[in-house]
């Protein structure tokens, strides 16, 4: 491999690894909480819808940006209304609503857009940082980026502040871990389940957007494929903390990355096995094979005070 | 626990019946108003639906034959969740069923096996890579405490993948290429493995297939009612740590609990890729297994639950077909009635447990 193209490989690896990092944090921190988030899949493709018809309608990424986060509040509101509040199964509810929004914004789309969708969507640029788009070779291929993948290290920094250093953090693991305690503590572990569900709704759908008005700057009819389930797959491998989800979305943007890059390389592995690896990672990750996993004692468990 | 409370489920019948009722009706009216927002005719909607449904033998057949699989992940998910188990690997045990019938059905001399054995052992060999699928779980489960859901779940993904990349392998099951054109799917199984036709006539293609579930249902129903196994998965599920000082091995109970309800999903796969598709393709399972697993859970933990669910599920999804070839309404219109009853059943199950815990 030259090192155009290693750069070209890493540059498309973290612009890949973003989206899903986005939701993996999400959706880390409804699982810690203890909530089983299936829903994310629909959640981020509310939000690239969302996000690209406010785009299209105003001609602003930034406000198409901000009818992204909107769009995914109804789904969050519902999943964490039936899960904290009617205590329903996590998972058949995600199911429900995945299955909805797919629907939904599969019927918008083609209302809205109709013979237009061909059109393309008005999206972010891409920006290279001062000084890093210097370096030879590798500044513009790795650094020229959306601002959203500059912005979303920032949230997995705060995220993970959040996480280890604040009470708020201590007591949502807490709801994830041993949420009979926390109420005895005093604490609600509905509230915090409830805002831990609105929290991933926001980062998803931040994900969502990325997709849609960040990287390619069209909708297309369920073009989040299975994102939403990667991300869960990341925080699997990533053994619920923020560090390895973090190593785990780029391995698995690096593997997507691949796909691409393999006629350029000449290298014969299937690519069924690369789309295939993040979850054979994570299942053996859950097998014991990739050290001790501890998920969150709770999770998936309603709560019944 | 008594015979007719598990058939009917735990709630007792006006509440229980009222809101799967309510539920989709309220999703009929959803859909209703959306067909009248796309300016689709409200006659030619209907009449699709119909075709779709019930307006000739083989769409009956062809709903009843996808109901068929919806009730079998059905049967294999409340049998295991009656030990407190949740699978939602059945996409997964159909994904590995379809590859096990397919490389079995296309094996030299499988064809010619007499007495109905050409199919039956591609169909053997499906189920017991769908129970390998599920004990695998189990086994995890038993051993060092994974989560069976998590690792359901990852399983599924994987055997989805698997299917995709037998499919792309010539090595694999790939059928021989002739030139560019050749399409990424495997040989089509030989005639003789098919699974026979109940009405011996393809305008009514209903599948042997359609007995087995029957039958299975009844086995079902008497295992959780009437057996000391099924009073085991039951003690297991209300009380492990009980359960084994009464003598019942929790590794034991957990792994065939999940390994039975594997072999139903492979079974399903195997039915689907010999009693309909008759050559493997990527994406074979498209979601049966997903929605298979909402019928268990619909049903809450009912066989006649399971049966009503998957007969709703079966044929709204033909519906869905028939109306987006015969009036141009996208399948997605279906899916936002099918979430809409997803969510609402899934929501009343608070009133519904909060009444069973009360009396």
């Amino acid at each position: 491999m030259t090192a155009a193209l290693l750069a070209v490989f890493i540059g498309s690896s973290i612009r890949l690894a973003m989206p899903l990092l986005l939701a993996a944090i999400g959706e880390l921190i409804s699982e810690r909480a203890g909530v089983l988030n299936m829903s994310i899949e629909g959640m981020m493709l509310a939000g690239a819808f969302g996000g690209a018809v406010g785009a299209w309608a105003t001609g602003s990424p930034s406000l198409g940006l901000l009818v992204g986060l909107l769009a995914a509040l109804p789904v969050a509101l519902i999943q964490a209304f039936l899960t904290v509040v009617l205590r329903a199964n996590q998972i058949v509810t995600g199911l429900g609503l995945n299955i909805l929004v797919l629907g939904a914004t599969t019927l918008a789309y083609r209302e809205i857009f109709g013979a237009r969708s061909r059109e393309t969507i008005p999206g972010f640029p891409a920006w290279t940082p001062p000084l890093l788009g210097d370096i030879p070779v590798f500044g513009e291929a790795v650094f020229r980026q959306v601002w959203l993948v500059y912005a979303a290290i920032v949230v997995v920094i705060l995220a993970a502040f959040v996480l280890r250093q604040t009470a708020i953090g201590i007591a949502l693991t807490a709801a994830g871990d041993d949420p009979r305690t926390l109420e005895r503590a005093g604490l609600s572990v509905e509230a915090l389940r409830f805002g831990a569900i609105l929290m991933t709704g926001m980062l998803a759908a931040l994900a969502g957007t990325f997709l849609s008005i960040g990287d390619i700057h069209t909708f297309t009819e369920g073009m989040t494929n299975g994102a939403g389930y990667l991300a869960i797959a990341a925080v699997i491998f990533g053994n619920w903390t923020v560090g390895r989800t973090v190593v785990a979305c780029f391995v698995f943007g690096a593997a997507t990355a691949l796909q691409f890059q393999l006629p350029a390389i000449g290298l014969d592995v299937p690519n069924a096995l690369l789309i295939m690896m993040p979850y054979l990672l994570a299942f053996l990750a859950v097998a014991g094979l990739v050290g001790r996993q501890t998920a969150p004692r709770a999770l998936a468990t309603p709560f019944r005070r | 626990m008594s015979a007719s409370s598990t058939l009917l489920g735990t709630g007792r019948a006006p509440l229980g019946l009222l809101v799967p009722v309510l539920a989709v009706l309220t999703a009929a009216l959803a859909g209703i108003a959306l067909i009248a927002m796309l300016g689709v005719p409200f006659r030619d909607a209907l009449e699709s639906f119909v075709d779709g449904t019930i307006g000739s033998p083989y769409a009956i057949s062809v709903s009843l034959n996808r109901s068929v699989v919806y009730a079998l992940i059905g049967l294999g998910f409340i049998l295991a969740n009656r030990a407190g188990l949740t699978n939602v690997g059945g996409e997964g045990q159909i994904a590995v069923g379809g590859i096990a019938a397919t490389a079995l059905a296309l094996q030299h001399g499988v064809g010619a096996l007499p007495f109905g054995l050409a199919f039956l052992v591609p169909l053997l060999g499906a189920t017991l890579a769908g129970t390998a699928w599920g004990a695998l779980a189990g086994v995890l489960k038993a051993r060092i405490g994974t989560n069976e859901v998590i690792s359901t779940l990852l399983l599924s993904f994987i055997a989805v993948w698997l299917v995709y990349w037998c499919v792309q392998s010539t090595a694999l099951l790939r059928q021989p290429m002739t030139s560019a054109a050749t399409l990424p799917e495997s040989l089509p199984v030989p005639e003789a493995t098919q699974i026979p036709l109940l009405t011996g006539d393809a305008a009514a293609p209903v599948t042997a297939g359609l007995l087995a579930a029957i039958v299975l249902a009844v086995v079902v129903a008497l295992v959780l009612t009437r057996s000391r196994f099924g009073f085991q998965l039951h003690a297991v599920g209300l009380n492990p740590t009980a359960a084994t000082r009464a003598g019942f091995s929790y590794a034991t109970t957990v792994v065939t609990a999940l390994a039975i309800a594997g072999a139903f999903g492979g079974l399903a796969g195997g039915l689907m890729l010999l009693g309909e598709q008759y050559s493997l393709r990527a994406g074979f399972s498209s979601g049966y297994g997903y929605d298979g697993l909402v019928v268990g859970l619909l049903s809450r933990g009912s066989v006649l639950g399971v049966i009503a669910a998957s007969l709703l599920f079966g044929f709204l999804r033909s519906a869905g077909i028939s109306m987006e070839m015969g009036a141009s309404i996208p399948t997605a219109l279906i899916q936002v009635m099918q979430g809409l009853i997803i969510l609402t059943v899934a929501g009343a199950a608070y009133w519904l447990d909060r009444r069973d815990a009360g009396h």
